[in-house]
């Protein structure tokens, strides 16, 4: 189809394109134009491949020379700058692993001639890959354009003698380029080139800062999902030696799902390609390295997190679902995924840092959606593909939303948001928002969590362990709510000024929070069923007069419960009349001092003490240095039997 | 149509129903404890005195929690009573207890901080058993929804024994009796006066008195479940769970956070665990 091939060239080419103006024009207005062109168009392409639907696509070659052969040239030089970092850094797991896959690439290059395999089509739209598309090109395009913004304020904060901004921006944006082409590709061969793009992108940006710390986790990063990328490209070596040089494309792995000719050995691959996602989702053991990207610009937090880089795991994990269902590896893929959203649930229990809270849940979210793609039936995978999208919005409003906020008072622990509703009333609203549609119904990440648990319960022990995660989920919720909920007495409203990057990006994503969760029937019946009945007999879950049907055993009734809180917060307005209320300072249990703007009292020294209050972080129960040892030695166990059960 | 009518029934008769037990329970504790003890409508004398004092708060969102508390624990009752998904009952119920430790921790207020703190661990510890009933009714009869309960011949009671235990733990706590009323109680403590209440007064208070109540039904509902054919069976066992709820209460000190913690999640969700596999492994015809 002609305009297929335009919308997936633009969206592919066109980030390149503009980080290469943002990195040639040094100039903040043409970062602002470049960025919302961009923002706006990539966000356009996605709609419209949302409406022409599925389609294929093969690239002709570049000026006589095939992609193949370019591809696999770019793959070498990525690998030899990797190399490069490695020595220059004196980091022995980066040189090593560099070296490993550079091995791993000639063999599968050279020796089986995999470089020569050509693979029809190349690149494969299905509808999976159009959400994905949506959720790459619209959030993470507002991110850029927050990016813009937020970056030159950040360098207002940390002068500079040269500014960075443009290479800032530069990886920033064509992360979305690599994104698309992951998500994008049927061969698996480009796919894994797009791979260590993303991988090679947020090296570059999680060092932004250059500080000790920032290269150390930008290092941790590297190494980390270098190994991801390693398993990745031994398992394309599995695919093509014991298979042929049809396994190299997902569309022939997908019509083979079940049949016998996927050998053990070709499960280890598959396998593989599943623990490469679980290294880039930051699963145990290898959270470590999303937790130290937080040393990045918020933007980078909000782009990782939310629509990029973590979602390309669970992408590739619940892309190749249908070819590992019903297999030992399947059961175990969702054991693990239930550990990561176990244990990960209750370390953010003990954190009072707002972005490493937002780390640890999108872990544990992420370990759900595996966990998902584990359970393997209709339902759950409809269940992962919902928290894939609500997640991406949420968390990308509430990294964003801690940012603004981090800029305005000057920290983001949770502590210190004592009273933001009052200080920051707007600010607070757009929170709440990306909160509450974590965890609380009718929003959407609860469907999920609602259609998960459905799903789970024929696995009693993958059910459990969400059962608790979820409980565990909502209290580090509802603590940081409450900070923020707080009523100071005395508290001064300060001026919220939001740039218009501010405005559209959390607006924009905060309205989309509220919408999508307000129209899942229509999203269900139209975009996520198709999806998932492509690949299985049906889709899990249906809609019918305003509810949603899980599995034909369960039901979410969907916009009564909006509608009753609509009703709550009108009658909550219509009795409020501070007038006729008569307002009264907390009782203290000794005498109140300091008047009504206080919360000082007289103790039984006769001296006025002021009252102070903070959450419960259970320091003594749950220590993660403590428990990451542990933890991460459970986790490496799983991997081996995960990987174990392939060949058994 | 004929679900509006339920629906407005539920809401109009749960109230009545629940401040009528909740006098039962304070005549019966009265007589545990050798008092006469207050005439059986005297919790319905309170909320109407406490309707007509002046509205005094500290300040609106303390207000607008409450509400929500209110009205998302009567749809709750009302999912149930329509016979809908276990499971988002729960959450519902989740909900209505957010909006309630909201409503505490919107006060600088000492007292009502800690008392939602201790809110929030107590709903760690009773979700996941309401959870794991939610997973045993489906791998029992195959579906979350409670309507379907109705069709089932033989009575969960039968399957899920150990489940109805962890739920009478449960039970305590959602009625804040000892040795469980550590948020809030019936009466005031020492340490943290009415807890998560304390800051709440006049038509604020009856408001949540009102909730409590609602919640009463529902938690009783709950029991009622686990025998409907014939559902007065069901009703004597719900009766029967009330009323060793008070004798629990009235035999039993108040305990610290912790030692709850532990219990509800040694024993409450191990009875569940036991009882699923049981079920599991029995669906599965190993057993």
């Amino acid at each position: 189809m002609i305009t297929g091939k335009y919308l997936l060239t633009i969206s592919i080419w066109l980030p390149v394109l503009a980080a290469l103006l943002c990195l040639l024009l040094r100039n903040y207005n043409a970062r602002n134009i470049v960025a919302f062109l961009t923002g706006i168009i990539l966000a356009a392409c996605s709609i419209a491949m949302l409406y022409i639907g599925p389609f294929d696509y093969q690239p002709e070659g570049l000026l006589g020379i095939s992609w193949d052969t370019i591809i696999t040239a770019a793959d070498f030089g990525l690998l030899a700058f990797v190399l490069y970092i490695g020595l220059k850094q004196r980091h022995l797991l980066i040189t090593v692993l560099a070296i490993t896959q550079a091995i791993l690439l000639v063999y599968f290059d050279f020796t089986l001639g995999g470089g020569h395999v050509e693979i029809k089509p190349a690149f494969v739209v299905d509808n999976l890959s159009i959400i994905m598309a949506l959720i790459i090109n619209i959030v993470g395009s507002l991110i850029c354009i927050y990016g813009v913004k937020y970056i030159a304020d950040h360098e207002e904060h940390h002068p500079l003698a040269k500014s960075r901004q443009p290479r800032f921006m530069f990886w920033l944006i064509i992360f979305l380029g690599a994104m698309n082409g992951i998500i994008f590709s049927n061969n698996l061969y480009w796919m894994f080139f797009f791979w260590e793009v993303t991988t090679f992108c947020s090296f570059q940006l999680i060092g932004h800062d250059l500080t000790d710390e920032a290269i150390k986790n930008a290092c941790r990063a590297l190494w980390m999902n270098s190994l991801g990328g390693a398993a990745f490209a031994t398992a394309l070596v599995l695919l093509l030696k014991y298979g042929s040089d049809n396994y190299l494309s997902i569309r022939f792995l997908l019509s083979q799902a079940g049949k016998p000719q996927i050998t053990d050995i070709l499960l280890l691959g598959i396998g593989l390609m599943v623990f490469a996602g679980m290294t880039k989702s930051a699963q145990l053991p290898f959270q470590s390295w999303l937790l130290g990207a937080m040393v990045a610009p918020t933007p980078v937090s909000a782009l990782l997190h939310s629509s990029t880089m973590v979602k390309a795991g669970v992408y590739l994990i619940l892309r190749l679902a249908p070819v590992y269902a019903g297999t030992y590896l399947s059961d175990m893929v969702a054991a693990a995924g239930g550990f990561t959203f176990l244990v990960t649930s209750i370390l953010a229990i003990s954190q009072s840092n707002a972005k490493r809270v937002l780390a640890y849940s999108t872990i544990a979210n992420l370990g759900l959606i595996i966990a998902c793609a584990g359970i393997n039936t209709p339902l759950a995978i409809s269940a992962a593909i919902v928290l894939i999208i609500f997640h991406a919005v949420s968390k990308g409003l509430l990294f964003l939303c801690t940012g603004f906020v981090e800029h305005n008072i000057g920290s983001r622990d949770i502590e210190d948001m004592e009273g933001l509703a009052d200080r920051m009333p707007i600010t607070t609203t757009i929170y709440t928002i990306g909160i509450i549609s974590m965890f609380l119904p009718p929003f959407g990440m609860l469907i999920g969590k609602w259609a998960a648990i459905e799903a789970a319960a024929q696995l009693p022990l993958v059910a459990f362990m969400m059962v608790i995660a979820s409980a565990v989920t909502a209290l580090f919720w509802i603590k940081w709510l409450g900070r923020m909920f707080q009523g100071v007495p005395g508290a001064v409203r300060k001026d919220e000024p939001m740039a218009v990057h501010y405005k559209i990006s959390l607006g924009g994503l905060a309205v989309g929070a509220v919408l999508l969760g307000l129209f899942i029937l229509p999203l269900v019946t139209n975009i996520i069923s198709p999806a998932v009945q492509k690949y299985y007999a049906n889709s899990g879950l249906a809609s019918a007069s305003g509810a949603i049907i899980a599995g034909g055993s369960g039901l979410f009734v969907v916009w009564p419960l909006f509608a009753l809180i609509i009703v709550v917060m009108v009658v909550a307005g219509l009795i409020y009349k501070p007038d006729k209320m008569r307002q009264m300072p907390v009782y203290m249990c000794g005498e109140n001092s300091g008047g009504f703007n206080s919360t000082n009292y007289i103790t039984t020294s006769d001296t006025s003490y002021a009252l102070s209050l903070s959450n419960y972080y259970f320091a003594g129960l749950i220590n993660e240095v403590k428990w990451n040892w542990v933890v991460n030695s459970l986790a490496i166990m799983m991997i081996i039997v995960l990987l174990g059960v392939t060949i058994l | 149509m004929k679900q509006l009518i339920i629906a407005l029934f539920v809401i109009l008769a749960a109230p009545v129903l629940g401040g009528f037990f909740s006098g039962i329970d304070r005549v019966l504790t009265a007589r545990m404890q050798g008092r006469v003890g207050p005439p059986v409508l005297q919790p319905f004398y309170d909320v109407f005195k406490l309707l007509g004092k002046e509205p005094i708060a500290v300040n609106q969102r303390q207000v607008a929690w409450a509400l929500g508390y209110l009205t998302l624990i009567i749809a709750s009752l009302v999912l149930f009573c329509l016979g809908g998904d276990l499971l988002i009952i729960v959450f519902v119920m989740a909900f209505a207890a957010v909006s309630f430790i909201l409503g505490g921790f919107s006060v600088k207020s000492p007292y009502s901080h800690i008392g939602s703190q201790r809110e929030l661990l107590q709903m760690l510890a009773y979700e996941p058993v309401l959870i794991l009933l939610a997973i045993g009714v489906y791998l029992q009869t195959g579906s979350f929804m409670v309507g379907n309960l109705l069709n089932q011949s033989t009575p969960l009671l039968v399957s899920m024994p150990l489940v109805l235990i962890a739920l009478m733990i449960i039970l305590t706590i959602k009625m804040r009796k000892s040795p469980f009323d550590l948020s809030t109680s019936h009466h005031g403590h020492q340490e943290l006066v009415k807890g998560i209440t304390t800051e709440y007064s006049g038509p604020y208070l009856a408001i949540i008195e009102i909730t409590h109540w609602y919640e009463l039904i529902l938690l009783l509902g709950l029991v009622t479940m686990f025998w409907l054919q014939p559902v007065w069976v069901g009703i004597i066992l719900a009766m029967a769970a009330f009323f060793i709820e008070l004798v629990i209460d009235n035999i039993c000190a108040r305990l610290t956070w912790d030692w709850m913690l532990k219990f509800t999640w040694s024993s409450g969700i191990i009875l569940c665990l036991i009882n699923l596999g049981l079920i599991f492994a029995h669906g599965k015809g190993v057993i």
